[in-house]
């Protein structure tokens, strides 16, 4: 577990390390997702200590969100006039968003397939 | 009676509160979701963070205090962005001949999402400081708060859209995609992945592991090309927002 956890936090010190030192717009832990995408695809394998590991964090991934969301409460003076129209333009795009990939997706290789 | 406020004074300036009520709040989330079979309507994720809101309001806790201590599980949303490389490069392998439709779907299903919502948003009069956080909301939350990062758009509003949007996709998926009478796993995990991100894909997870794998591949992509393309169409959009708001 330690070596996987090791794996991931050194590049993700890379990707801040290149996204900061040459002020990329991308966050540094997207440059570091690439990077070891990059090393994973050169070595044609993965670790299986990283991908315990990885499938751990992507499990719970949910939890890692609490203690930002939970910054709603210093915007809710702010939000509450509107929180109907927010949560309304959220539920609605997202059910959008779900279809329509799924849609295209669906679609698109049917027709190839007939 | 000194002794307990005493004790508690030293415990709620500690990190150790805020991470076990963080913790115990997902926990009791997750249980509530296994109890009721898993239902979509009972997200651990909104009943955590219902919890934690509850708490702090209860003991008049500031954020700030609680966020002191809970910046450690956050800290970890960057290392399980990196993380996504893992399924992603397990999911370029299964791919063969997909990748047309893939990024043809993932290209239209983040497009009509941003419109969608940005829309909806002006119809009902929403002011452009509460909108302009939407445009990042449909990419996993650790991204879209970096994809935000000096633009003058508020990190926390941003982060909250994106949660708010996990929890909703998490909740809808399921009867979308049935109505939609799609049952292909990886049809169903990667439209999750890319409209609901990191909670869509912690609950397609849950429901079938492909479409967990495809979920996790949705997120990660549709996250990288949001981070690469964002950032320079923001400025433009934000004039474009703010003359229109």
């Amino acid at each position: 577990m330690i070596r996987g956890l090791v794996i991931l936090l050194l590049f993700q010190s890379l990707g801040e390390l290149v996204s900061k030192g040459l002020s990329l717009p991308i966050p540094g832990p997207v440059a570091g997702l690439v990077f070891l995408l990059l090393f994973i695809l050169i070595r044609k394998k993965t670790d299986t200590d990283l991908e315990m590991v990885s499938q751990g964090l992507s499990q719970h991934l949910g939890l890692l969100f609490v203690p930002a969301a939970v910054g709603v409460v210093i915007f809710v003076p702010q939000l509450a006039d509107h929180a109907l129209a927010i949560g309304l333009a959220l539920l609605v795009s997202v059910a959008i968003a779900i279809g329509v990939t799924a849609g295209v997706l669906h679609w698109s290789e049917r027709s190839r397939r007939d | 009676m000194t002794d307990l406020q005493e004790i508690w004074v030293y415990l709620s300036g500690s990190p150790l509160f805020s991470l076990v009520l963080t913790l115990v709040a997902y926990q009791l989330g997750l249980a509530a979701y296994e109890k009721t079979g898993k239902s979509p309507l009972a997200n651990p994720v909104a009943i955590a963070i219902l919890i934690v809101v509850g708490t702090l309001v209860a003991i008049d806790l500031p954020y700030e205090k609680y966020f002191e201590g809970a910046q450690f599980i956050h800290f970890l949303l960057g290392t399980a962005t990196v993380s996504l490389a893992i399924p992603i490069a397990k999911g370029l392998s299964m791919l063969r001949g997909r990748v047309t439709a893939l990024l043809l779907a993932l290209t239209l299903g983040g497009t009509v999402s941003i419109v969608s919502a940005i829309g909806i948003g002006l119809l009902l009069d929403v002011p452009s400081a509460l909108l302009l956080p939407m445009f990042a909301k449909s990419v996993t939350a650790p991204i879209a708060m970096g994809i935000v990062d000096g633009t003058g758009i508020s990190p926390t509003l941003t982060a909250i859209y994106a949660v708010t949007t996990g929890i909703l996709g998490a909740i809808m998926a399921r009867y979308v995609l049935d109505g939609l009478r799609v049952r292909d796993w990886t049809v169903r995990g990667f439209a999750i992945g890319v409209a609901a991100h990191g909670i869509g894909t912690s609950r397609a997870f849950s429901v079938h592991p492909q479409a967990g794998a495809f979920s996790s591949l949705g997120m990660g992509i549709h996250g990288i090309l949001g981070a690469v393309l964002l950032p320079p169409l923001l400025p433009w959009l934000t004039g474009w927002l703010k003359a229109l708001a």
